[in-house]
């Protein structure tokens, strides 16, 4: 196999940077590269840290550095490919670098930090009216300011529709758009979160409820011997963590006020275990009173999704032994645990830990009940 | 840009939904609808058109045939998976894949570098 430069294994692993618009990066820092941490979380900014070497006199530091290459707000955008499949881990932006000089050879390294391109969208605090704009209307309208980073919009209308009416009221943004954004996804119990690829350049910012649903990645196995993906795996069960919201609304015709039925929360979140977690607190909703029925339901059934998941497991595998890169966002199933804990989960999130000859993964799985619903899961 | 879509066809664009998987080279091929006479829609995945070959660069890769070779060697060899040997395929313009390893001692270009990092969709 000592025969061409095309790989030495299955990962091959491509780096570009740039200001606006990337290209691959000279090959001396693709050498320098020490190590790369990236972190991806359903509903939150993703972050990553790379480490580099840095020679004395090498081009880095004698040329690379000087010219602005590592500046902050510079784009960098990581994919890796397994097997010939390549898949964009990251595509972000530099927020700070850091030089540890050492007085031992070869230990100075060049510490870059940054933050996956809604960094952008948090950059700047706007006051801004929305007049007669549902929530999801004015979502795309925000988003359509960063089409030029390559990011496109996918945006779902909310599930408990809120008509507007700029006779009773309109909407204030105040804040940053990212945050703005976000609130209103929390309000409506969505996600906001960017997804980098298909291509290197182009990312989705994806407002909508999490993807608990779909064909899952292929089955995580612990404990099965020589068979076994996963390093380790732990769950824990947190009873205290499923709410009952309470939420009261005020009819301002009437000034009667009623409480709003407990919601459904099926179709934002199916099921993925048999045995539901039973909801031990109740916590009262303070402020729905005055707001729209609309808006207040939106709020109850936000706060019953979000804490729905009472079981989270997290772990570690080495992408070399199984054979794939997990991906968050999407589910994925679970053997060898034992009955209780087998089956689909939701994969939360996923940290990439890359450095020459090894490349782990750490995650964690969210789910909202006890027991596989089915008995097989996808090998 | 792409329109907001209503809630209830959120969760049809579901990862995974696709039928062809990652590394398949369909993946990126478009799925369309044929609607029969009698009005049965069909599903179908549209041509998928290979990607502009690189212009003749001189450091490109090259690997030199050797006797009894066949695609999917080249495959694992250069991927570490046979079934990715439509990948070495694209970058050489033949029309039957047997074709690439027919004649041993001719030289076949590989795709350029990184796999995937240019060229392939067409961008």
């Amino acid at each position: 196999m000592a025969d061409e430069p095309v790989g030495q294994g299955p990962i091959h692993l491509e780096l570009r940077m740039g200001p606006k618009l990337t290209r691959p990066v000279p090959p001396e820092v693709t050498e320098a590269l020490l190590s790369a941490q990236i972190t991806t979380t359903a509903g939150e900014r993703s972050g990553f840290q790379m480490a580099f070497d840095l020679t004395k006199k090498g081009a880095i530091i004698d040329r690379l550095l000087p010219e602005g290459f590592f500046d902050p707000r510079t784009r960098v955008i990581v994919t890796a490919a397994v097997k010939g499949t390549p898949i964009v881990l990251l595509d972000g932006l530099i927020v700070r670098h850091e030089i540890g000089a050492s007085n031992q050879p070869g230990q100075t390294t060049l510490t870059v930090t940054g933050e996956d391109l809604t960094l952008l969208m948090d950059l700047e605090e706007r006051t801004d009216r929305y007049p007669n704009l549902p929530p999801f209307k004015r979502v795309s309208r925000v988003l359509s300011k960063y089409t030029d980073y390559g990011i496109e919009a996918d945006v779902i209308e909310e599930k408990i529709l809120q008509p507007p009416n700029a006779q009773r009221r309109v909407d204030y943004q105040t804040g940053t758009d990212l945050q703005y954004v976000t609130d209103l996804a929390q309000a409506n119990g969505y996600v906001f979160y960017l997804i980098p690829g298909p291509v290197a350049g182009v990312s989705t910012a994806y407002w909508g409820p999490e993807k608990r649903i779909g064909t899952p990645q292929h089955a995580l196995s612990v404990n099965m011997d020589v068979n076994s993906t996963v390093d380790q795996l732990t769950f824990a069960y947190d009873g205290t963590a499923r709410e009952e919201p309470q939420a009261r609304w005020q009819d301002p015709a009437t000034r009667t006020s009623t409480l709003l039925a407990q919601p459904d929360i099926s179709p934002l979140r199916p099921p993925l275990g048999k045995r539901a977690t039973p909801a031990l607190k109740r916590k009262t909703l303070s402020g729905t009173a005055k707001k729209d029925r609309a808006q207040a339901e939106a709020e109850a059934l936000a706060r019953a999704a979000v804490s729905a998941d009472a079981i989270s497991g997290s772990g570690s595998l080495d992408v070399n032994r199984h054979g794939y890169i997990l991906q968050p966002r999407q589910l994925v199933g679970v053997r060898g645990a034992g009955r209780t804990y087998d089956g689909d989960y939701y994969v939360k999130s996923v940290t990439h830990h890359l450095r020459p000859g090894s490349f782990q993964q750490n995650f964690t799985l969210t789910r909202e009940g006890l027991i596989a619903r089915s008995d097989t899961v996808r090998p | 840009m792409a329109e907001p879509q209503p809630y209830e066809s959120a969760l049809d664009a579901i990862p995974g939904a696709h039928p062809y998987p990652r590394s398949s080279r369909y993946h990126d091929a478009e799925v369309g609808i044929h609607t029969q006479p009698d009005g049965t829609a069909v599903r179908y995945v549209k041509r998928r058109l290979l990607p502009p070959l690189g212009e003749a660069d001189e450091d490109i890769a090259t690997h030199t045939v050797s006797s009894g070779e066949r695609p999917d060697h080249l495959g694992q060899r250069y991927f570490g998976d046979p079934a990715a040997w439509w990948r070495i395929a694209d970058a050489n313009p033949v029309l039957d894949p047997r074709e690439l390893t027919a004649e041993p001692g001719e030289e076949i270009a590989l795709p350029d570098g990184f796999p995937g990092g240019g060229g392939r969709f067409g961008r």
